[in-house]
């Protein structure tokens, strides 16, 4: 079995720990051994604080923060956890959520064993509705910013209310000419769960699409 | 004259302080002078990556002391100029606000509430009301804006630059930490497609022609001599305030009319307590909603008329009674009781509402 290691860089509020969260318990339901790590230099233990509970009990791996182990939350910055250092070299999968305030891949360099971790993928996730990246330009200057990264997430939506699957189209297809520019693959479409009858096949133009779940409305800001 | 940044109205996907970032950049302002702190600091770091994009500038001060002082030089000059901050940045703030106030620059702040005491949580609260509204030394000639989310905080933050620079009184734009994180969808546009002009600015300082020759001197003054020169700058200060306050009072409400409670709540909270009036009404109960929009000044007649011959008025807050403060010094004199539901540094959802009215209508 191909072990899978990705990072999720992108945008503030691009959907980076709402595509992490998913991916590593997808990984979980399909029964594979994952960690997630929340590798968010700035504001630790907000973002998922509240989700570890329910990811432990669906079977992942979480290495992060705990509050009481950190002090000035917010804005004294944080220590690297030795657990995040080291966090290729556990079993199985390694899924990656990369905090906004580090400089998109820069970051990773803070991983023992990046450079010859032969399965390590970094994936830009890209909201087209989010105005930092709302054009194939933007997209490839954002990429240019954040990147190195080896494929694209298609993550275009407006929320809870104002999603329709015709901006999820229309977002995946600024994503694919930005991806088709850079050379780079769409490694998924990802599209909220309660949209999947406007994708039966799982399938669109040829990318995968991955239904989320909605969990971070339950997470922390 | 640099280009619109936004031309046509557009939906998108953003955080609060991202909004902020931007309706001031809709709104043409030229500069941000700021310092960082929790939760504003992504105003900051939007407009420091717009700001080129549009020539625009921004200059990051050591304190926020210097963050307000600044801020009231660079509109001095003409400039239509913002800062923001938060928390015990706030209580920094209060001297070039009340500076502000005394010399009437048309100073805009926004400020996005963390929990207190002192640095305490970096997340949320409503406890910066007191602070906004009465803060300084002296009588609070200020306005406060307090938003309820992203459509709020673009629509408020282009209006504060023209209440400020209308009036000429320093604006707060009054907004917390889940307002600046969360995420939601919101319509930018140019305020002129909305029929909005952005009101002129004007230097305060190096005018053309010699003072007292070719025209009248300009006195900016924060500091005077003697008691009775106080006195009348003070309510000189006062019946300008007074003289537009009717103007700028907003606030919002429903099914008032024969409501037996009426839930008063502002800023995030309101949305709860909007959410809960409907859900209750659903239920077939009689119950209200009101919600003061501008907290300095209040709407206090509106109010009220709104409570006049109500059972009771519940007043929530994400606070312990700064609202109410508001309220109660509004409705002095009538008899309507106020009960409580305060949590200061914690939100208030739509259920729990829903369940604290229904317990008062037992």
């Amino acid at each position: 079995m191909t072990r899978i290691v990705e990072a999720y860089i992108g945008e503030y509020a691009s959907g980076k720990s709402e595509n992490a969260v998913n991916r590593a318990i997808g990984l979980a339901e399909q029964g594979h051994k994952v960690t997630l790590v929340d590798l968010d230099l700035v504001e630790p233990v907000y973002t998922l604080r509240p989700l570890i509970p329910l990811l432990e009990e669906k079977g992942v791996h979480v290495i992060a923060w705990k509050t009481a182990e950190t002090l000035g939350l917010g804005e004294a910055g944080s220590v690297l956890h030795p657990a995040m250092r080291w966090a290729l070299k556990n079993e199985g999968d390694v899924i990656l959520d990369i905090g906004y305030g580090a400089k998109g891949s820069a970051v990773l360099n803070l991983l023992e064993g990046v450079e010859d971790d032969p399965d390590f993928k970094v994936l830009l996730v890209v909201n087209t509705l989010r105005p930092m990246t709302d054009s194939v330009e933007k997209i490839l200057a954002y990429l240019g910013e954040a990147g190195p990264a080896d494929g694209f997430i298609a993550n275009t939506h407006l929320g809870e209310k104002d999603t329709t699957a015709e901006l999820m189209r229309e977002g995946f297809a600024m994503v694919r000419e930005a991806a088709d520019r850079a050379g780079l693959p769409v490694v998924a479409m990802a599209v909220e769960e309660r949209f999947r009858a406007d994708f039966p096949d799982g399938i669109w133009e040829g990318v995968p699409v991955r239904f989320l779940r909605r969990y971070l409305p339950k997470g922390f800001w | 004259m640099a280009t619109k940044p936004i031309e046509k109205d557009t939906n998108v996907f953003v955080t609060g302080n991202e909004v902020v970032a931007w309706a001031a950049l809709a709104a043409d302002a030229q500069i941000m002078y700021g310092y960082p702190i929790t939760p504003q600091n992504e105003i900051m770091h939007y407009w420091t990556r717009l700001a080129p994009q549009h020539d625009r500038r921004f200059l990051q001060t050591e304190d926020e002391l210097s963050a307000g002082f600044t801020t009231c030089g660079g509109v001095m000059t003409g400039t239509r100029a913002f800062t923001a901050t938060a928390g015990p940045g706030t209580i920094l703030m209060q001297e070039p606000i009340t500076m502000a106030e005394m010399m009437r620059i048309p100073l805009v702040v926004v400020v996005q509430q963390r929990g207190g005491p002192s640095t305490a949580t970096v997340i949320y609260s409503q406890q910066e009301v007191n602070l906004c509204c009465y803060g300084g030394n002296g009588e609070g000639f200020r306005v406060v804006y307090s938003t309820s989310g992203h459509q709020d905080l673009y629509d408020y933050t282009i209006k504060a630059f023209n209440t400020a620079w209308k009036y000429r009184v320093p604006t707060i734009v009054l907004g917390d930490g889940y307002q600046a994180k969360m995420r939601e969808a919101v319509t930018m546009y140019d305020p002129a497609s909305r029929g909005i002009e952005m009101e002129p600015t004007t230097p305060f300082v190096g005018a053309e022609g010699c003072p007292g020759v070719d025209r009248d001197p300009r006195f900016y003054r924060n500091t005077y001599n003697t008691e009775e020169e106080l006195l009348d700058v003070v309510n000189d200060l006062k019946a300008h305030y007074d003289s537009f306050k009717d103007e700028v009072i907003e606030y919002e409400e429903s099914d008032i009319d024969d409501a037996e409670i009426v839930v008063v709540g502002h800023g995030v909270v309101s949305r709860a307590c909007k959410e809960a009036v409907k859900a209750l009404r659903k239920d077939g109960f009689k119950v209200g909603y009101f919600r003061p929009i501008t907290l300095r000044p209040f709407p206090e007649k509106q109010l009220a008329a709104a409570v006049e011959g109500k059972k009771c008025v519940l007043a929530v807050e994400s606070a312990l009674g700064q609202m109410k403060r508001l309220m109660t010094d509004g409705l002095y004199g009538m008899t309507v009781p106020i009960e409580e539901y305060f949590k200061p540094g914690k939100g208030v959802s739509a259920q729990e509402l829903v369940e604290k009215v229904k317990s008062m209508m037992d």
